[in-house]
């Protein structure tokens, strides 16, 4: 047990971004477990409207405006793998279409959360320092 | 995967107000958005303070903008649908590391 003259640190070994994938809302399942396959271990999705981008497209049924948004926790080494597996999967799926945006993360309240969100084990590194 | 850099914007207006945001942004040069319904929380004291009344029913849009135009997609919303508005809008923007799936 650390007495009060040591010091936990603790050390993160890699950052973390918030990615925003929106897609119909009928491939929202498909998605969010295919986005879950990449180390993600937290997730949320809300439903969304998409904004018409077209008048005509809209009066000819072509788009659907019916979204899911779903916010990812995504580990910085596996987003490049993510994002091209997810265009991938855009470019492929019928009526899949959709799009994803990474922003970054710069803090996060507690190193517990910080390694279940990173999937990430060896998040937590103590070492004890004399003052 | 594109090379250029986008950013996010995010507006949150009251309930209502959201096509008059889509609006502004599409004057400015931006495509498409993302409508969320939301809930807004306010301090009912500083409501009181300063004789505001904070609609609590929100709708919150989002819109990817290439970087170029974002400040005038904010302006334009600010403009509109700002906080002196009857949308009462709160818009900023978040810089993206990375986009797919948007085309040219």
């Amino acid at each position: 047990m650390p007495n009060e003259n040591e010091k936990i640190r603790h050390v993160a070994p890699m950052k973390l971004k918030l990615l925003i994938t929106v897609v119909p809302r009928g491939k929202a399942g498909f998605y969010i477990d295919f986005i879950q396959s990449f180390d993600v271990n937290m997730q949320a999705s809300v439903p969304a409207h998409g904004t018409a981008s077209s008048e005509v497209m809209q009066y000819l049924g072509l788009t659907d405006p019916d979204k899911t948004a779903i916010f990812s926790i995504v580990r910085e080494d596996r987003l490049d793998a993510l994002a091209d597996a997810l265009e991938q999967k855009f470019r492929s799926i019928r009526d899949g279409d959709g799009v994803a945006v990474a922003v970054p993360l710069t803090s996060m309240a507690g190193t517990a959360l910080f390694g279940f969100l990173s999937n990430d084990r060896r998040a937590l590194k103590e070492e004890t320092a004399n003052e | 995967m594109n090379e250029q850099k986008y950013e996010l914007v995010f507006c949150i207006v009251n309930t209502g107000f959201s096509e008059t945001v889509m609006d502004a942004a599409k004057k400015a040069g931006a495509g498409g958005g993302t409508l969320l319904r939301g809930r807004g929380t306010a301090d009912r004291e500083a409501e009181e303070f300063f004789h505001i009344n904070i609609q609590p029913e929100k709708e919150i849009v989002m819109i990817i903008v290439p970087e170029s135009i974002k400040d005038d997609v904010l302006l334009g919303i600010y403009r509109e649908a700002g906080l002196n508005t009857a949308g009462m809008g709160i818009a900023f923007s978040l810089p993206v590391d990375k986009a797919v799936g948007l085309g040219e």
